[in-house]
């Protein structure tokens, strides 16, 4: 039995602190000391696939698996970018308002979809996905196939113009670090513990009153309107918008960035993902073609022998040893023969 | 006073009549036994009770207002707690975390209050610990607080799924088979445990294949064979009838 004294505790925490200062320097320091515009790009989209991913791990932790965290990215771009092109309103009215809309319209979506959990969801998660991209590209009020081109950028606040990236930088981190303060306060209240309980065993969190419907469909309203955010901060900062951006590997990327860093770590697990899966393709650029190829494995050979993700496997590191080795690939020659018999 | 009644419960899985116009009263601060072979329908019934499944026919009075038809956590929140046949726990936490979880339908601050850790919430959050560390010690859990549910050998995490329905604070609690597979003396010391809760006021259903167990805690017993009531009654008149030791098929448990 592990007993902590108070003293390692306060230890512990006086280190997580530390951390945290650290990372929270590096993080306002980096973009000073990058001369390329391009990955202060790269930085930008690891901060929306870190938020995308963390509204994935959100659903996870109340016990959905969605394919869908793209969908309400998508609403949330062409919400804000509508307002903000039709009725002219500035991108700070715009915002709020886009969060409110997408608040609501994931409330209506979620309060249908999350009465089934499991596979179910999975599936109307994914269709669902790809209705939204369709129907953007089928209404020509929402630009038709070819998007909206020339969005404004986010009108400037005072002597920041949001026109360098440097300046987009920060205000994705501002999000970014905001969500991550709302959401680790959310895991760490009785709303988190609620999630677990759910994921855990619906049915002794039933039998202590917790209602999981109310309880999942409260994750999917949290977690769309978060992407809904991302959504339009990315209409504003790219400027333009296509209904195939959100569609195909946007879609499974964001969930994949979760995967990677390791599921169990709901905000570092996205982030560490998403780091990971911005970089690692641009710096395989050299071997362009099968870029995709090596990604994919990469990424099928992490979940297959690594399924705590990154952070999982260095929090529990396997001991690696041969046999151990030839009696996984054993069961999954066992598995996959059952398979092939059914 | 009556708290729970089952009028009349039929209940048909597919082509099998798991329960046939089963009725009964269980009473305040009552410790009821339901006895009966395997498959004779007791855990079907708990789950009917706390809405698991729905009765084909009958109805479930709790406080004397009809439950079946209910969602299983607006049962739970009107006072019925359970334990499950098999182990039901929150096997990925510790042991304090499952009881937290357990005390979930006490939390009186608003959420956002939690979430922005008002004073108001905070001392909620540690009275709520207080309180859960005050089951753990009633529970005899105390030392095994940090462990995970996962690691706890059998016996311990039926204790563990008892601790977790109290802190639940239930008025009737569900007991599907609480000391299968416990030691004599965990057995024993489970018994006085439940014998402490009906003093605390909770009225307890419980499910046991120990005989010496129920027939020593029980105030009254009710048989159940192939989803027939046999018999009810206290347990010196079970332990002598005929139809029950019939039902046994001469099993000399009784
Ligand atoms: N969900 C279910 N679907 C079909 N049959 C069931 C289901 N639950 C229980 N049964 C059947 O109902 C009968 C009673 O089961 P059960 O209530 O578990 O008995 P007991 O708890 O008394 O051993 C058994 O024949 C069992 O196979
Ligand atoms: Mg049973």
């Amino acid at each position: 039995m592990k007993l902590l004294n108070s003293s390692t505790v306060s230890r512990n925490s006086r280190l997580k602190l530390g951390a945290i200062i650290v990372a929270l320097a590096v993080l306002i320091i980096l973009p000073l000391c990058i001369e390329s515009d391009y990955i202060k790009h790269l930085l930008i989209m690891v901060c929306i696939g870190t938020i995308l991913g963390m509204t994935f791990s959100m659903l996870y932790s109340a016990g959905l698996i969605t394919l869908g965290a793209a969908a309400f990215y998508a609403v949330g771009a062409y919400t804000s970018t509508m307002l903000v092109t039709s009725l002219g309103l500035s991108f700070w009215a715009a915002l709020p308002l886009t969060i409110i809309i997408s608040a609501v319209l994931s409330l209506g979506f979620g309060a249908i979809f999350v009465r089934n959990a499991g596979v179910a969801f999975v599936i109307i998660t994914l269709i669902f996905v790809q209705v939204i991209v369709i129907a953007a590209g089928q209404i020509e009020f929402l630009g038709g196939w070819g998007g909206i081109m020339n969005i404004p950028r986010p009108d400037s606040l005072g002597p920041v113009e949001f026109v360098s990236k440097r300046d987009c930088y920060y205000l994705i981190l501002a999000i970014l670090l905001l969500i991550v303060v709302i959401y680790n306060a959310i895991y760490s209240s009785r709303i988190g513990r609620a999630w677990r309980a759910i994921k855990l065993s619906p049915n002794l969190a039933g039998t202590l009153g917790i209602n999981a419907y109310r309880y999942r469909l409260l994750a999917f309203v949290i977690g769309s309107t978060t992407a809904a955010l991302a959504g339009c901060f990315y209409a504003h900062y790219f400027q333009n918008i296509t209904p195939g951006a959100f569609a195909g590997w946007l879609s499974i990327y964001v969930q994949l960035y979760a995967v990677l860093g390791g599921l169990e770590f709901y905000i570092l697990g996205p982030a560490i993902g998403s780091v990971i899966m911005t970089f690692v393709p641009e710096y395989l650029r050299v071997v362009k073609e099968i870029e995709p190829i090596i990604t994919g494995l990469l990424l099928l050979i992490i979940i297959l022998f690594f399924p705590g993700g990154i952070l999982g496997t260095i929090k529990n590191p396997p001991d690696f040893n041969l046999t151990q080795l030839k009696s996984r690939l054993n069961r999954m020659r066992i598995s996959k023969a059952q398979g092939d018999k059914s | 006073m009556a708290l729970l009644e089952i009028r009349n419960i039929t209940k048909i899985f597919g082509g099998l009549i798991a329960l046939r116009d089963v009725s009964f009263d269980v009473n305040s601060s009552e410790i009821v036994g339901l006895i009966g072979p395997n498959g004779a329908g007791k855990s079907t019934l708990f789950n009917i009770i706390s809405g698991f499944h729905h009765p084909d026919k009958g109805r479930i009075l709790y406080k004397d207002v009809q439950i079946n038809g209910l969602e299983i956590d607006r049962i739970a929140r009107m006072g019925i707690g359970r334990i499950f046949q098999e182990p039901t726990l929150f096997m990925q936490e510790t042991v304090f975390e499952n009881v937290i979880s357990g005390l979930h339908r006490h939390y009186q601050e608003a959420a956002w209050k939690a979430l922005l850790h008002t004073p108001g919430a905070n001392r909620e959050e540690n009275n709520k610990r207080d309180k859960a560390l005050g089951i753990l010690e009633f529970m005899e859990l105390s030392s095994l607080k940090d462990e995970l549910a996962a690691n706890l050998p059998h016996g311990w995490q039926r204790v563990l799924a008892i601790a977790i329905a109290l802190a639940s604070e239930p008025d009737l609690l569900l007991l599907d088979e609480p000391v299968t597979g416990m030691n004599p003396s965990e057995t024993a010391s489970m018994i006085e445990k439940i014998r402490q809760i009906r003093e605390r006021g909770v009225t307890v259903l419980i499910v046991e294949h120990d005989m010496r167990a129920v027939m020593s805690l029980c105030d009254r017993i009710i048989v159940l064979n192939l989803g027939v009531k046999l018999v009810e009654g206290t347990p010196d008149k079970i332990k002598n009838d005929e139809r029950v030791i019939e039902a046994y098929l001469g099993k000399q448990v009784l």
